[in-house]
């Protein structure tokens, strides 16, 4: 049988700085009908600009390609655009990272689904929506009609890649590439979409090019995995192979980032709880046209956080982990309960690196806001402690002039910790402090957390919905589903003995469970 | 149907509020239309008995519901310099008014659209920059200047129309419409360079959204993923400005009307404004937040079709 995809000696440069940059060097990539292959790295590591280029859906001018890319005999880098658009959404069919975003938001669903059809095929429209109606139900989304009438927004993140992968496949193509499809998703989800993609690959023998940078998912779904450095293919190989005896440094890099799980010497709880709540309520008027509707979102919650200890909670998203945290911090006013956190011993680091940090300021100024609002101190005392606070968190003092953009999304989250040092606090509440961060970074910032634990004894509420990280950081671990918190005990008890149904489940999605590291 | 009934009420609340403090404004800013319409000369018993007349002795909430009562019904009262119903003299004027705007409003569209689209698919080509430079200088100019160049080039120069030779809609509807062509030019071009601006930005900021993405992955033709998928989602911030556009017009008419000689509501306002007519500048005020309102709630309207997103 002949191959599906060759390509050889891939080189892709960008040509918009005065210096060309050269972000793919020597891309060699071959796969057979019905294979699928994993592409594992960081992000820039170049994975994302070679699966585009095989998709032809790398066409700016200011862009250089240079090599071999055969879609079935045919070279796609020397077609032209309508020779490729034959191709495209008929042949090769994509998937995104961001969901959310990928769709275009004011078109139904069913539109978009049926686009692919409208556009390669001259099917009648009662056909295209028999077929839309199919896909939608293949991809087991149960209210296929509905949803077909449904616009993005009112589905969640999991339907819409549901969503995206039946537009992808309603035309039987015979590759798929995925970019990074589970990255926006949460874990139980996750698994999901991953199920999903093995069914498509079993049932409609579809090619598989699938993209990610955690190295677990890809040892789930693949048969083959490339890993990619710096825009070279650093090692590839069987999963069993890269798995067992990974030949580079940074494969192996990757491997040790899978946050796993025991590794953490327990601490001993003391006797006085550092911050607490008690019998808390929350709830919050959500308007509907006229109808008022009052969605509880705590119930009945009580906690206590002992010095020293790194408390983990768990849930998925919308359970109301979040609230929780605003709650103990008194951003936002319980209905019921007592709360008892001290501002400023308690500090908070957000979810989102990116959109925390007001993009207009320097680094400095955004550090020392918290001394220059509650505290006396001189400019020369406030810029000492922030230099060292930076310091502390393995930055150098020359990023205090720098503005929030021009760093990474670790160096941020490494400020927004530094922030949350400079008042001295006692208790920090992380809330998703590593999921918007590449594997690798997560693993650094996790590192420094634990640094900041030990040394400083600062005690940490950490939020996540990552079972793996939060089994490595924490101590004690409350699970939440639905503004109640379902079990809570123990880190090795709830690993090793899970009682409630729901923790089972997580843990199970997570690929953990009684018996410990998968 | 429900959303479009919950609008009307919300602007019916609106509409009575305004209409409390502008009547409110008026009879608490100095100046006294009686004295205004006796002269300075006039006695103090004589300006006593016009006040009466003219029921300015009356208690302020009094007065304030007895003519909201009578606007309701369509009375405004009488205008105290024309001597004639102020909702007549008007109605006179409204259709000439309307027309100038809807008129201009019609032209920015047509102007700012085509162009905006035009521009961003053509993007950093010559002609973009050609086309960039051109609604830089047309936004520089205000309407009235816009109105006196308009004047000099299209009526003295090229004769195709006469300045001054203002012709009403009753005596030659096509004359009329044909006049009203230049006035409504000039008020249109500073804001259709704006709305292009907002247009042009809109949709190169759509180019780089992930969904324009997953249309070209689909096979779609460049000018497709244009028009079928970025069109739309550009329109929305556009759309707004449209409503805010038309609502600014009666007051950049008023302008314009001085400038081609136009007989329409700018004129009476301006007129009645020095000669404390109170009854018009009412009316007209109240007929400006009328024209406001609706076309915030037009725009509201158009906003719930093209964003699903929109919560009703």
């Amino acid at each position: 049988m002949s191959k599906l995809l060759h390509v050889e000696d891939l080189n892709i440069e960008f040509h918009d700085h005065l210096i060309p940059e050269t972000v793919v060097y020597d891309f060699d990539l071959d796969m057979e009908p019905g294979e699928i292959v994993g592409l594992v790295g960081e992000s820039g590591s170049g994975k994302s600009m070679s699966a585009l280029a095989v998709a032809g859906l790398l066409s700016r001018h200011d862009m250089k390609k240079r090599g071999v890319i055969e879609f079935e005999g045919k070279n796609i880098l020397s077609c032209s655009r309508s020779e490729l658009r034959e191709l495209q959404g008929d042949e090769i069919c994509m998937i995104f990272q961001e969901p959310l975003t990928s769709l275009n938001p004011v078109k139904k669903i069913g539109w978009q689904v049926e686009e692919g059809l409208k556009i390669h095929t001259d099917m009648s429209p009662e056909e295209r929506k028999k077929r839309a109606i199919k896909a939608l139900e293949d991809v087991e989304i149960e209210d296929a009609q509905r949803v077909y009438d449904s616009y993005p927004h009112e589905l969640s993140g999991g339907m819409r890649q549901r969503v995206m992968i039946a537009a992808a496949t309603i035309g039987n193509p015979k590759l798929l590439i995925a970019d990074e499809p589970t990255t926006a998703l949460d874990v139980t989800v996750q698994s999901q979409i991953v199920e999903l993609m093995k069914k498509i690959n079993r049932e409609k023998k579809t090619a598989i090019l699938f993209i990610s940078h955690d190295l677990s998912l890809v040892s789930a779904l693949c048969e083959r995995v490339l890993v990619m450095k710096g825009g070279y293919v650093v090692e590839s190989g069987s999963v069993k192979e890269i798995f067992e005896s990974p030949k580079e440094e940074y494969t192996r890099k990757l491997i040790d980032a899978i946050p796993k799980c025991g590794s953490t010497e327990d601490l001993v709880e003391n006797g006085e709880p550092l911050a607490g709540m008690k019998d808390i309520n929350v709830s919050f008027i959500k308007r509907k046209g006229k109808n008022k509707e009052k969605v509880h979102v705590l119930k009945d919650i009580s906690l206590d956080i002992y010095e020293g200890e790194i408390l983990g909670l768990v849930g998925e998203s919308g359970c109301g982990k979040s609230t929780l945290a605003k709650t103990l911090l008194g951003l936002i006013k319980p209905d019921t309960g007592h709360v008892s956190a001290k501002f400023p011993n308690t500090q908070m680091i957000f979810q989102d690196p990116y959109g925390s940090l007001n993009p207009s300021k320097t680094v400095g100024f955004i550090m020392e806001e918290p001394l220059r609002n509650l505290t006396d101190k001189t400019p020369e005392e406030r810029y000492a402690l922030s230099k060292e606070m930076i310091e502390k968190v393995g930055l150098s003092e020359e990023f205090l002039q720098r503005y929030p953009s021009e760093l990474s999304g670790g160096q941020r989250q490494r400020v927004c910790i530094a922030t949350a040092l400079m008042l001295g606090p006692k208790l920090i509440i992380a809330d998703e402090p590593v999921s918007a961060l590449d594997v690798t970074i997560q693993a650094e910032v996790l590192k420094l957390m634990m640094k900041l634990h030990m040394e400083m004894g600062i005690s940490f509420l950490f939020i996540s919905h990552d079972l793996r990280v939060v089994h490595q950081m924490c101590d004690r671990i409350m699970v939440m589903k639905d503004g109640e918190i379902v079990e809570s005990g123990d880190r090795v008890k709830i690993y090793e003995n899970p009682s409630h149904p729901y923790t089972k489940e997580l843990l199970k999605s997570a690929g953990l469970g009684p018996g410990g590291v998968k | 149907m429900k959303y479009v009934l919950k609008k009307l009420l919300s602007c019916i609340i609106t509409l009575f509020i305004v209409s409390f403090l502008v009547f409110a404004a008026f009879a608490l800013i100095p100046g006294d239309p009686a004295l205004s319409k006796l002269g300075t000369n006039a006695t103090q018993a004589a300006l006593d008995a016009m006040r009466h007349k003219m029921g300015l002795d009356r208690p302020f909430l009094v007065r304030y519901f007895t003519w909201l009562f009578d606007a309701v019904r369509g009375n405004f009262g009488n205008s105290y310099s024309y001597s004639m119903p102020v909702a007549s003299l008007i109605l006179d004027k409204i259709p000439i008014t309307l027309t100038l705007m809807v008129y201009s409003m019609i032209l920015m569209v047509v102007i700012s659209v085509p162009a905006g689209v035009y521009a961003s698919y053509k993007e950093d080509t010559p002609v973009d920059r050609v086309i960039q430079i051109a609604n830089q200088i047309v936004m520089a100019i205000p309407p009235f200047f816009s109105g006196i160049l308009i004047t000099l080039f299209f009526g003295i120069v090229l004769k195709l129309f006469t300045p001054g030779g203002f012709v009403s809609l009753n005596a030659n509807p096509l004359k009329f419409l044909g006049f009203m062509f230049f006035p409504a030019l000039a008020v249109a071009l500073p804001k259709s360079a704006m709305v292009f601006n907002l247009l042009y930005t809109s949709l190169n900021g759509e180019k780089k959204k992930d969904y324009v993405r997953t249309a070209y992955s689909r096979g779609n033709r460049s000018k497709t993923v244009f028009f079928s998928h970025m069109l739309k989602n550009a329109s929305i911030p556009t759309i707004t400005f449209l409503g805010m556009a038309f609502a600014d017009m009666i007051a950049g008419s008023i302008i314009i009307e001085q400038v081609f000689g136009i007989p329409g509501l700018g004129r009476i306002l301006l007129t009645s404004i020095q000669n404390r007519d109170y009854p018009v500048v009412t009316g007209i005020i109240m007929l400006i937040a009328v024209t406001v309102i609706i076309s915030n709630m037009i725009v509201d309207i158009i906003y719930k079709i093209v964003d699903p997103r929109v919560d009703a």
